[in-house]
């Protein structure tokens, strides 16, 4: 069990990494489209339609197996995050996107008639007040990467489920170690639920 | 004083398809002159205020804010020169636009309101934006709430928050969006005599406005629009009691028919209390 | 950069070309894995949903504890507790079926969720209108009710369905023979990884289109796709239109 605490903190820093890569690049993703340059667009569509429609554990390969083909040779972990971030940012971009609307477009029209630019457009009323309106999204999210770090098990990243195995491997009682895997994602999990509905119900009480 | 007009459209045309919403359109406003703009609903008033700010670009001619031109410029040897959208967002700080439905930006207190655009768009420090925004709000008569959000605020605090924001640039002109029809009718009265006390500080202001009490007794010009033209231009007394034009004539009688007391010269205030 | 280059010129199609057979027999046993678990998973939803929406908190309990570990446990780590546990419980059985029994029991607790969430969006007065004209309960829920959640949960089960396809690749470690596990045979092969995973990701990427397809015209026909038709402003479009529906 201690060795397996130890390996859930693996699995955390991993999804750290690729929640932060994921909601950068997701944000970048939608500002990208927001430009509208038609093939610009299209890449983007095509991308979120493939990483959308393909499995994650599929991409893993890609990173690790695929990449070196192509002369590219990355770590276990390092192919891992960014599988895993480029997974989510679509995932995030898709979020992000789908809460645009919900911004009354005056609030633009009012930044725009004091002569701000894009730039500050963007950081200073839409962003903001997208992240605050999709964080309960976006940590639900998060939980998704969590769980997606246990696929890294099956590209050699020692993290819980590669742990769990190799002592099951050992000991010839391959259930119980699963079992305590199990738990300790469970875990993960729980706070990060409990962290979403605390978001959710202070956002609940500012709305009023 | 600074001399010119504060701001000048020469010949405005705005196409929504095939209709004209601004139909070659000319105004020029002076310094410190305070104007109302009425007409009926559909009239192209909200349009031209959009058009001058350029948040709906017109389709031709020109727009000059304290001297220097907004979008497209006209040059001496008759060559129209289109101005760089940095340069568009410049000399739109040169307007502040009051929007009808103030459009305040909820995730930032009021103070944040009134200083991004301050410090971003100006440059101006932090501290001296904060100044400049607490000098406002207290002018305005609210000075406490400069750290509450917009959600908190009733809606005769919000009005005077987005004027705020706006005057917090400097602008050359101020204009107002019916700037009371969003309103409670018991805040009505209260927001008039605010625009009275900036008309008589020497604000530049262009108001579009149903209340015809305002247009007779603020401002020092009234322009009629209808389809996108002004058909009438002039003393607010002059233009109320005296115009030819058959469609301004059959406006007035109508909103007048609703406002016994405002004929007979009994201050309409009242009318809101 | 040099060596890239020959490598991607070098990508042998032949690998794919030899081995299709293979790659066809996976595809349909990702697809039938996929329809047990809809079936499979719809039933254990539909009756989830129901329990659950009974006001008797202990079968609440564990429903709710049921749907944590389904949403708590990442997939791979629950086919391995299937896999694991079910021996030392005296089942002996293929990893086929421990494979298709842990895809069900996941699927279940996804649909159960969109079940549920959707006869919670009608009206109270549904239910209430119906109980209080005389329905006995199972009349009110089919007539009533049932008729009124189809339209609303198509879209997500159909998004929920892919994700199933997607999850079912997971099986591939505990040696189930679909999609994936046939892909990593010809890898072992041939060592040939790119062109392999690039094949399975087209393939799962067909398969994905074509459900959305469906989904995409289930939608057209009955019009439940939403969303904001109101003109906006261009200059705010600029920046909250994305797809440039808005448009003038």
């Amino acid at each position: 069990m201690p060795r397996l605490m130890d390996a859930i903190s693996v699995n955390f820093r991993i999804a750290f990494a690729s929640i932060l890569l994921a909601v950068l690049g997701g944000t970048l993703l939608t500002i990208l489209r927001s430009f509208k340059i038609r093939a610009l667009n299209v890449v983007i569509i095509v991308l979120i339609s493939f990483i959308r429609g393909t499995p994650l554990l599929i991409q893993i390969f890609l990173f690790y197996y695929g990449l070196p083909a192509l002369g590219l040779r990355l770590s276990p972990e390092v192919a891992g995050i960014l599988a895993l971030s480029l997974n989510s940012a679509v995932f995030v971009s898709e979020i992000l996107r789908g809460s645009l609307p919900s911004i009354e477009d005056g609030q633009i029209e009012a930044a725009t008639a004091l002569g701000l630019s894009a730039g500050v457009i963007w950081g200073k009323i839409v962003l903001p007040q997208l992240f605050r309106k999709t964080l309960p999204m976006l940590i639900n999210e998060s939980t998704v990467v969590v769980k997606g770090t246990a696929l890294l098990a099956v590209i050699t990243v020692v993290e819980t489920l590669r742990v769990a195995q190799q002592i099951g491997a050992s000991t010839f009682r391959p259930f119980e170690p699963i079992i305590g895997a199990a738990i300790l994602f469970l875990g993960l999990y729980v706070i990060l639920t409990a962290l979403g509905w605390a978001v959710e119900r202070r956002h609940a009480q500012e709305r009023r | 004083m600074k001399t010119g007009p504060a701001l000048r459209a020469t010949r405005l045309i705005r196409r929504f398809g095939e209709l004209k919403a601004i139909d070659e359109l000319y105004l020029e406003i002076p310094y410190g002159q305070v104007v109302s703009l009425v007409g009926p609903s559909g009239c192209g008033k909200s349009t031209l205020l959009r058009c001058l700010t350029h948040l709906d670009p017109p389709d031709e001619g020109f727009i000059e804010v304290g001297g220097e031109s907004l979008g497209r410029a006209l040059l001496p040897n008759g060559i129209v020169k289109h101005n760089s959208r940095r340069h568009t967002d410049r000399v739109r700080r040169k307007i502040g636009l009051v929007f009808q439905s103030l459009n305040l930006w909820p995730h930032l207190s009021v103070m944040d309101n009134i200083c991004t655009a301050q410090c971003i768009a100006l440059g101006r420090s932090r501290d001296a934006a904060r100044a400049h925004a607490l000098e406002l709000l207290d002018r305005l008569r609210i000075g406490a709430i400069a750290d509450a959000y917009p959600g908190q605020i009733s809606g005769g605090q919000q009005q005077r928050v987005a004027i705020a924001r706006a005057m917090a640039m400097n602008p050359e002109i101020l204009l107002f969006d019916e700037p009371t029809s969003a309103l409670d009718p018991e805040l009505v009265g209260e927001v008039l005599r605010l625009l009275k006390e900036l008309a008589s500080s020497g604000m530049t202001m262009l108001v579009v406005t149903h209340e015809l009490a305002f247009a007779r007794d603020v401002a020092d010009r009234l322009l009629f629009m209808d389809r996108g033209i002004i058909l009438a231009d002039g003393a607010p007394q002059d233009v109320i009691t005296q115009t030819a034009d058959r469609r301004v004539r059959d406006f007035f009688d109508k909103v007048t028919a609703f406002h016994p007391k405002f004929m007979a010269g009994t201050k309409p205030k009242e009318e809101h209390s | 950069m040099h060596r890239s280059v020959v490598k991607i010129m070098a990508l042998d199609p032949t690998v794919i070309l030899n081995y299709w057979p293979l790659l066809v027999d996976g595809a349909v046993l990702t697809l039938r894995l996929a329809a047990i678990a809809f079936v499979g998973g719809m039933l254990i939803g539909a009756i989830c949903a129901t329990l659950s929406l009974l006001n008797y908190w202990p079968v609440r309990m564990v429903i709710l504890v049921y749907l944590a570990l389904m949403r708590g446990i990442p997939f791979i780590v629950i086919v391995f507790l299937i896999h694991f546990g079910l021996p030392s419980f005296g089942i002996r059985t293929q990893a086929l079926v421990t494979g298709t029994v842990a895809l069900t029991l996941y699927a279940g607790a996804y649909y159960a969720e969109i079940i549920r969430a959707a006869v919670l969006a009608l009206p109270r007065g549904q239910w209430e209108s119906a109980r209080v004209i005389g329905m006995p309960p199972i009349a009110a829920a089919r007539h009533v009710i049932i008729p009124q959640i189809i339209s609303p949960s198509v879209p997500p089960i159909v998004n929920c369905t892919m994700t199933m396809i997607k999850e079912s690749s997971i099986l591939s470690a505990i040696t189930v023979a679909e999609l994936t596990y046939q892909g990593l045979v010809i890898q072992g092969n041939t060592f040939a990884p790119f062109e392999v995973f690039i094949s399975l990701a087209l393939i799962y990427w067909a398969i994905t289109i074509a459900f959305s397809l469906l989904a995409w015209a289930y939608e057209r026909r009955f019009g439940t796709a939403s969303g904001r038709t109101s003109r906006m402003s261009p200059i705010a479009a600029r920046y909250l239109d994305i797809d440039g529906k808005s448009g003038r």
